[in-house]
């Protein structure tokens, strides 16, 4: 194969736009460069990952600082729902002394409430901080349990994909501090969370959802849950539409997570429950698709929500 | 600012210029230490367009492949003087030090 066509091969895994803008005048670059091989294919794989990303996270910098603050809130409210579900069981149980809470509960809980002041804030270190704090908390708890029963990684995964969510969306997001203007956190810089009531109702139903069990409210629970996800999702629908298809584009990598582990892992559960006393580890395909289907939902719906706004914008 | 775009940036105050004499000066200013590939180039481009720090002055065909100028804006100019003038407050620091070390040791290395 010639140069030129191996050049022109790797260029298609540009962007498409990319491709048309640059690409002929890449090839005529690449044909005067008298450096072939490897470092040169490379260097042009590397600058196509850039330009995906760069694609996809442009103009996301309004629906970062959202997804920010409305994942640390929701995360915040999980670690809350945690230590409450302990302390309400020490409230009404008549030896209070077997139960406790273990540090990581407390550590997770203080790393989310940092991430939420930093998004509050409009601070990308401090959201950065607590979010990375929280994401490894995420991470530990369920492989405290890893070498006993490797599918509490399936239960966990969609906390950690939501972690890490958040901490990609902070490092993006739009800066300035929130304040309140009636019911809605705001910036100077215009954003506007609006129906932010919603988000608030729902880590509210997550903390007394931890609480059920203690207060005879534990048949309740699913419900907690289902309506905690109904505001969440009403939440997401009455916000701006240029908004809207950019946060599908945040939260596909979480909802993935539910087919992913419902169907991917179905034989893998299955064998754990069958067979209690052998452990089968997590294989490393299986660990790279709970990295890379997540993330390449993120890149998929926002290069679809890309092209929408673009031919929207065109037949304007 | 990373050390490829200052170089790009630098390359185009000069005069506007196409990828390839891009290349060929960044390598000239760094003695051969750094010659930038096309992948890094054209990614630093598209993000210094998307900035407004540079813009295409023109196009021009040759030997049947397109070949685009590329000239620093205002912006561009603004944002290559900030990034001297910290860079130049950042060596005087380091030389006013040395020089101190130097005087201390009476010359000597250490």
């Amino acid at each position: 194969m010639s140069s030129e066509a191996r050049y022109r091969r790797l260029l298609t895994l540009y962007p498409r736009d990319f491709r048309r803008e640059y690409g002929d005048e890449m090839l005529g670059v690449l044909m005067s460069d008298p450096r072939p091989g490897v470092p040169q294919a490379l260097d042009l794989v590397r600058g196509a990952v850039l330009a995906h990303l760069r694609l996809a996270f442009t103009g996301q910098s309004r629906a970062a600082r959202v997804v920010q603050i409305v994942g640390a809130t929701l995360l915040f409210a999980l670690a809350l729902h945690r230590v409450s579900g302990v302390l309400s069981t020490r409230a009404v149980v008549d030896d209070p002394s077997w139960v406790t809470i273990d540090t990581t509960s407390w550590v997770r809980l203080a790393a989310w409430g940092v991430a939420l002041a930093g998004a509050w804030l409009g601070s990308r270190w401090l959201g950065a901080a607590g979010a990375a704090v929280g994401l490894g908390n995420e991470i530990a708890v369920p492989f405290q349990s890893y070498l006993v029963t490797p599918a509490s990684v399936r239960y966990a995964d969609w906390f950690i994909v939501t972690a890490m969510v958040v901490l990609a969306a902070g490092l993006v997001a739009e800066r300035g501090a929130l304040r309140m203007r009636g019911w809605s956190p705001a910036t100077a810089e215009g954003l506007t969370v609006r129906a932010w009531p919603l988000v608030v109702a729902a880590g509210a139903l997550m903390v007394v959802h931890g609480m059920a069990f203690a207060y005879q409210l534990g048949s309740m629970r699913n419900g907690f849950v289902l309506v905690a996800g109904l505001f969440v999702l009403v939440f997401a629908v009455r916000q701006p539409r240029e908004l809207r298809g950019r946060l599908a584009a945040w939260a596909a990598p979480v909802l993935i997570t539910v087919p992913l582990m419902q169907w991917g892992f179905g034989d893998f559960i299955e064998f754990t429950v069958r067979n209690p006393d052998t452990i089968r580890p997590i294989g490393p395909l299986q660990w790279a698709a709970m990295v890379l289907i997540p993330a390449a939902a993120f890149l998929g719906v926002a290069r679809l929500n890309n092209r929408i706004e673009r031919d929207r914008s065109v037949n304007r | 600012m990373n050390e490829p775009t200052f170089l790009i940036l630098t390359a185009l105050a000069g005069e506007s210029r196409h990828g390839y004499a891009v290349i060929e000066d960044v390598e000239q200013m760094t003695g051969g230490r750094v010659r930038l590939r096309a992948g890094t180039l054209y990614a630093a481009l598209d993000r210094l367009r998307g900035e407004g720090l540079i813009e295409v002055d023109r196009e021009e065909v040759v030997q049947s492949r397109l070949r685009r100028y590329y000239r620093l804006t205002g912006a561009g100019e603004q944002s290559l003087q900030t990034e001297t003038d910290r860079l130049r407050a950042q060596a005087t620091i380091a030389e006013g030090r040395l020089r101190a070390r130097r005087t201390n040791f009476g010359g000597a290395t250490a």
